[in-house]
């Protein structure tokens, strides 16, 4: 969490306007962007299409291919090889990553949303809210984001939902913060301070001023978000927190048993960990690239 | 200097005030409340009560929680309801080992990451520069129990170079006064130790230490790509300083700075990963101690560790921003 | 621009490739080679001798006192420093002379005469003697407050009934076969009972009758301490921490909590005394860890290998693999309380619905054999006609329109975690097997999982899951010890009051003639497996991992294993 949060600090909160137009402009000639829509691309592609693309049910078991232990490797039937109870891998990583998009999608929302209320409540009311708002932030920041998550998920129970919103929980103070810095520089904007002497109501310059022009680090940081939800939720679905169901195929969970097997088969930890692997890549490349062009600062040396 | 120091020690009590009411309050929303928590299945409402009157959870939640903050400040954090043992002392001896392999994962991505950072903005837009910018993208792309399976099924089960699990080997017999292996087996002048101890830390912190390598490289690199084009060192260059002495006096020095913010920021996240690291290590740190304890609903431990692990990471960050102060002559704090 | 972007696609394809690669790398080249460091270094030191062993377990032991633990890690260490009167062929379950050379049963079967062994002392020079072994014998009975805590003193409970005042909420039986221990004379013990018991005998084999020395019970205070609502004791004395006295061939040195146990060689052993110098016992718990400490040559023996890892061992010429003969059953317990399992077609349908010939064959690398009564053929009163249910989804569904309930029949399914058990190496792996074949035959599962402890099996005991994964380990060659265990009275777990089953099972235990009593439990096996109180499924051969040269090691399949006969080749 706190990666985002650093590289967060990094970003200019101004974005001139026609800024857009020029940022797309840059994102399209940035390789590193480029590579990381294409495996982004592939990553929803494959959610969505997972009925078509997997070649068998990701729950069917097929206990006679494993009888003479456990689990064969990759072959020309099973392309990535069974997992403990004969069920192919391939299938499984591919319907794997439906939760890993949802699990992410869900979980940032949460925790953008409320962060996105709270951080715009403090920097715009100020005063007494704010500093409520902001101590609780910090509180919650000084729990390690993990423990944190964990600590939730007991409150809970163990469950798909429950990692979602646990997940999404930890990452309200990163967003609460980011909104605040930049309504509190927007505020002092001539054009704030203009639409105020007009006599626009407060809540009409926040909705129309305001947080428009804060969004484009939202975005950068919510692209980031995304790939430590994945992460965190799979480390959570590692440490048995996540599915009740076990046969779900998601990756963290598939990750849980595998060091059991290790020795002989190897390939049920390595799979799924390359699958989580490429999709957090896709989204931190996205995630820099966007930076990069829509920070003023990276403008002209690209 | 001072005051600012002063004022930043009077802002962490209303945040382990806050700290301390939230992990008090989260073990009371437990589902069906802390003594069913701890009985788990067996509970009937006679024991549950029984349990209640015990712990006086049958008295109103503020008198609950200023007896609480009373015992807690006299030091006494209760017992381990698994071993019975006091979960100060306790503490005392997984506390090394988790700080051990933090501090081993921290010099590992400092000595391998600011250098390559380092060279990659000298050498910008070179081959190494992309290599790294790449490797390093991988590097927080990766999740650490990931990494830490991977590398001890290539090195410790392949290999057989560096052992699998634990601190120590069991033959090697040293007394732990301070609980730091490497310490000990140093003070205890056992060379055969001190390897043993070194070989068992290797994996564990190299994959501990690679997301926080990977962060430093790339801000190590921002930040010389920054203070490179500054008027201060063109300066400096114009006027004739050789290389070294430019690299070595202004920019290394400036770019410091927010690689040490970094390294607080950093804290929080090795916590995190040292929860996982030690699970596949079996590394006998708080990280696991907490993990067993939240299985165990092991009320005492949990709530002392949180508390511990927050202390430590805002004593931490406090220390960077005052060692921040010190090194940027730029900024006075009033 | 292009060139920059297509090094930096390349370099990033690159790099991943090689990540992966690194990671599959050496799959063909089969592990193991790490392990030939080896074993032999180890047994330096004091030369000539017979070396240091170490044995991994899963586990450190609770307290070194069999009178009040029953788990296996404290009994394996247990079994090296005490003795019982009675004791067994090695790898086998007839009883044997013990530090009891002869008993006999007087007519009325209410009392056993000891003759002792002589020339027997204690590790701390106290003499054995008649009188030694009835200061345990009314240790053990006049147990008070906590201690009657049933699973704090499960065996003295399960064989002996109560104490000499029981507490009415202790949950033990009220009624006491426990009468007296009387030391006739030096080297006679008269042991009597209330009325006769046919299981007490080879009870007496269990590591948790074994005699400790009087004077160190009495002077490290193994009666200080507390045992908790999960059974657990706390000692607050030193005895079963740090000196725990008995007869046995090896002595206690140290013990570091979750890093080692020291034991040495007893030197004035009354016995054969044990080859080997040093014994030290290390807990391990991740499977994976004990193999790989194993093969790096840092331990030179463990327990509970688990199947898939049998062939890596076999494969390995470092290393071998012992076998305990099958003991235990696997079997997925049924809870009557919970509607409708109550009917028996339903209990049927789900008997059909298993493919427990599969889950065995794929599950247990041909170390198990499918269950087809809840005690392994090798115990008395096995009976080989009890009613077999064949897998067979489509007459699992039609039982299940008999029963008239809705289907799919959705019911709630538990299964542990952190645990591996020989029965259930794997539990998860057995759930998700067995709960794809249900669903397929006409039942929605819903998953449960709780880790072992200390939520599974309070969860079980409780009465909360009406399906369920358990088994059982024989703790002595005794059907009571099996059938006797899950259904001679009621139990919250099966959920049922089968006074049939419940009669016979009484009658069984009552009876002192060998075959009248063999024939009672093959009747009740059979009413058993007609009433169909859960559907077992497995029994199988547990296997031990050992470096090659260590030699002499003989599996027991009870467990009680000692290693006084094991010696280290060079």
């Amino acid at each position: 969490m706190s990666v985002v949060e650093l590289e967060a600090r990094e970003i200019t909160l101004e974005p001139p306007s026609g800024l857009w137009n020029e940022a797309w402009q840059r994102l399209r000639r940035n390789p590193g962007a480029i590579v990381g829509f294409g495996i982004v691309f592939a990553f929803v592609v494959v959610a969505i299409f997972a009925p078509v693309i997997a070649p068998s049910d990701p729950r069917a078991q097929n206990l006679s291919l494993i009888r003479e232990g456990c689990c064969p490797g990759p072959s020309a039937d099973y392309w990535f090889g069974v997992d403990a109870l004969g069920r192919d891998e391939f299938s499984r990583v591919v319907y794997g990553a439906r939760y890993s998009l949802l699990i992410g999608v869900v979980s940032v929302t949460v925790g953008l949303s409320v962060g996105l209320v709270l951080g715009s409540l403090a920097g715009y009311l100020g005063g007494i809210v704010d500093t409520v708002i902001m101590r609780l932030m910090d509180i919650m920041l000084s729990i390690p984001g993990l423990l944190l998550a964990i600590g939730i998920v007991a409150m809970l129970g163990p469950g798909l939902f429950q990692i979602m919103i646990a997940v999404g929980v930890t990452q309200i103070p990163i967003f609460a913060r980011l909104l605040r810095g930049s309504i509190l520089a927007q505020r002092e904007n001539d054009f704030v301070l203009a639409a105020r002497s007009v006599g626009v109501p407060r809540r009409q310059i926040l909705a129309s001023h305001i947080l428009p022009n804060a969004i484009s680090p939202v975005i950068v940081q919510g692209t980031l978000a995304l790939a430590t939800a994945i992460i965190d939720v799979a480390g959570l679905g590692f440490l048995g927190l996540g599915p009740q169901d076990p046969a779900t195929p998601e990756w963290g969970t598939m990750l849980t048993g595998t060091t059991r097997y290790l020795q002989t088969a190897p390939h049920l930890a390595i799979i799924p960990g390359v699958a989580i692997v490429f999709s957090v890549l896709g989204f931190n490349l996205i995630g820099d690239g966007l930076r990069e062009a829509l920070d003023p600062k990276f403008r002209g040396r690209a | 200097m001072l005051r600012f120091v002063v004022r930043r020690l009077l802002l962490l009590i209303p945040i382990l005030l806050g700290l301390s009411i939230l992990v008090f309050l989260w073990i009371r929303a437990l589902p069906g409340g802390p003594a069913e928590a701890l009985l788990g299945e067996r509970a009937t409402p006679e024991t549950v009560a029984a349990i209640e009157r015990q712990y006086g959870l049958d008295e109103p939640v503020p008198v609950q929680y200023w007896r609480y903050v009373k015992t807690v400040t006299r030091g006494d954090f209760g017992d381990s309801t698994v071993s019975r043992r006091p979960v100060v002392e306790e503490f005392k001896q997984k506390f090394p080992a988790t700080v051990e392999l933090a501090v081993a994962a921290m010099l590992f991505s400092l000595l391998v990451g600011i250098p390559l950072g380092f060279f990659a903005a000298k050498k910008y837009g070179s081959f190494f520069d992309h290599a790294s910018l790449v490797a390093s993208l991988i590097g927080i792309s990766i999740p650490v129990f990931f990494l830490a399976i991977i590398l001890k099924y290539i090195f410790a089960v392949k290999l057989g170079w560096l052992p699998t699990v634990g601190r120590i080997s069991v033959l090697i017999d040293v007394d732990h006064p301070t609980n730091f292996y490497v310490l000990d087996a140093i003070l205890a002048g056992n060379w055969e130790a001190f390897v043993d101890t070194l070989k068992h830390l290797v994996l564990p912190a190299i994959a501990l230490g690679s997301i926080p390598l990977a962060v430093i490289a790339r801000i190590t690199r921002a930040a010389v790509l920054d203070v490179q084009n500054e008027d201060y060192v063109r300066t400096a260059r114009a006027k004739g300083v050789s290389p070294a002495t430019v690299d070595r006096r202004h920019i290394f020095r400036n770019a410091m700075l927010p690689i040490s913010t970094i390294i607080g920021l950093q804290t929080g996240l090795l916590l995190s990963g040292a929860v996982l690291t030690e699970t596949v290590f079996a590394w006998p740190g708080i990280g696991t101690w907490l993990v067993d304890a939240i299985d165990a609903r092991n009320f005492p431990v949990i709530q002392a560790g949180v508390l511990f692990i927050s202390i430590v990471f805002v004593l931490v960050n406090l220390l960077v921003d005052i060692s921040y102060a010190l090194i940027n002559p730029r900024i006075r704090y009033s | 621009m292009r060139g920059k972007s297509f090094s930096l696609l390349l370099l990033l394809v690159t790099m991943l490739l090689a990540l992966g690669l690194a990671a599959c790398g050496g799959d063909d080249d089969d592990g193991g080679e790490a392990a030939d460091t080896g074993a032999a270094d180890t047994d330096g030191g004091d030369g000539g001798g017979g070396g240091t062993l170490v044995f991994a377990g899963a586990a450190d032991p609770v307290v070194l006192d069999g009178a009040l633990v029953s788990d296996g890690e404290s009994l394996r260490v247990i079994d090296q420093i005490y003795e019982s009167l009675v004791s067994l062929e090695p790898g086998t379950t007839e009883l044997a002379p013990g530090l009891a050379q002869s008993w006999e049963l007087s007519d009325d079967g209410l009392e056993y005469t000891f003759e002792l062994q002589e020339g027997v002392t204690f590790h701390d020079g106290e003499p054995f003697n008649a009188e030694a072994v009835c200061f345990n014998f009314d240790r053990w009975y006049n147990f008070t407050g906590s201690f009657q805590n049933p699973s704090a003193s499960y065996y003295w409970q399960t064989v002996f009934g109560g104490f000499a005042e029981t507490d009415p909420d202790s949950g033990a039986p009220e009624e006491s076969y426990f009468e007296s221990c009387e030391a006739v004379d030096e080297g006679t013990v008269i042991i009597r009972l209330t009325s006769p018991s046919s299981a007490i005998l080879g009870a007496l084999s269990l590591s948790n009758f074994s005699i400790a020395s009087p004077a160190a019970l009495e002077e490290f205070g193994a009666d200080e301490g507390e045992v908790d609502d999960e059974g657990i004791f706390h000692p607050t004395g030193t005895f079963g921490t740090e000196h725990p006295i008995g007869t046995g061939p090896f002595k206690f040195v140290s013990w570091t909590r979750g890093d080692r146990l020291v034991l040495e060689r007893n030197e004035d052993y009354w016995g054969e005394p044990a080859s080997i110098d040093e014994l030290i016992f290390r807990p391990i718990a991740d499977n994976a860890a004990r193999l790989q400490a194993l093969q790096s040559g840092e331990i030179q023996g463990y327990d509970l290998v688990e199947p898939q890892d049998v062939p890596t061992i076999e494969g390995d010429e470092n290393l071998q693999i012992l076998d305990r003969p099958a003991f235990n059953v696997g079997y997925v317990g049924i809870n009557q309380a919970h509607a409708p399992l109550d009917q028996l077609e339903v209990r049927q349908a789900i008997a059909a619905a298993l493919n427990r010939q599969e889950v065995v064959d794929s599950f247990y690398a041909g170390r198990g054999v499918v269950a087809k009564e809840f005690m392994p053929p090798e115990v008395i009163g096995y009976a080989d006609d009890v009613t077999e249910y064949e897998y067979d989804p489509a007459t699992a569904e039609q039982l299940l329109q008999d029963a008239g309930v809705e289907t799919p029949l959705e019911i709630t399914f538990c299964y542990p975690t952190d645990v591996s058990r020989p029965y259930m190496p794997d539990p998860q792996r057995n759930f998700e097997a067995f709960a794809a074949s249900l669903n397929e035959a006409g039942f929605a599962i819903k998953p449960r999982s709780a880790p072992w402890s200390p939520d599974y099996l309070g969860l079980v005991d409780e009465g909360k899951c009406p399906l369920y994964l358990l088994g059982w380990t024989g703790d002595f060659g005794d059907p009571d010890n099996f059938i006797g265990t899950f259904f001679q009275t009621a139990q919250k777990a099966w959920g049922f009051e089968n006074q049939e089953i419940f009669d016979i099972l009484n009658e069984a235990e009552a009876e002192t003639d060998l075959e009248a009593r063999e024939g009672l439990y093959q009747e009740a096996n059979r009413l058993i497996m007609d009433f169909l109180p859960g559907v077992p499924y497995v029994h199988t051969e547990p296997a031990l991992a050992f470096a090659a040269n260590i030699q002499g090691y003989v599996p027991s399949p009870v467990s009680l294993e000692s290693f006084a006969s094991v010696t280290i080749e060079e």
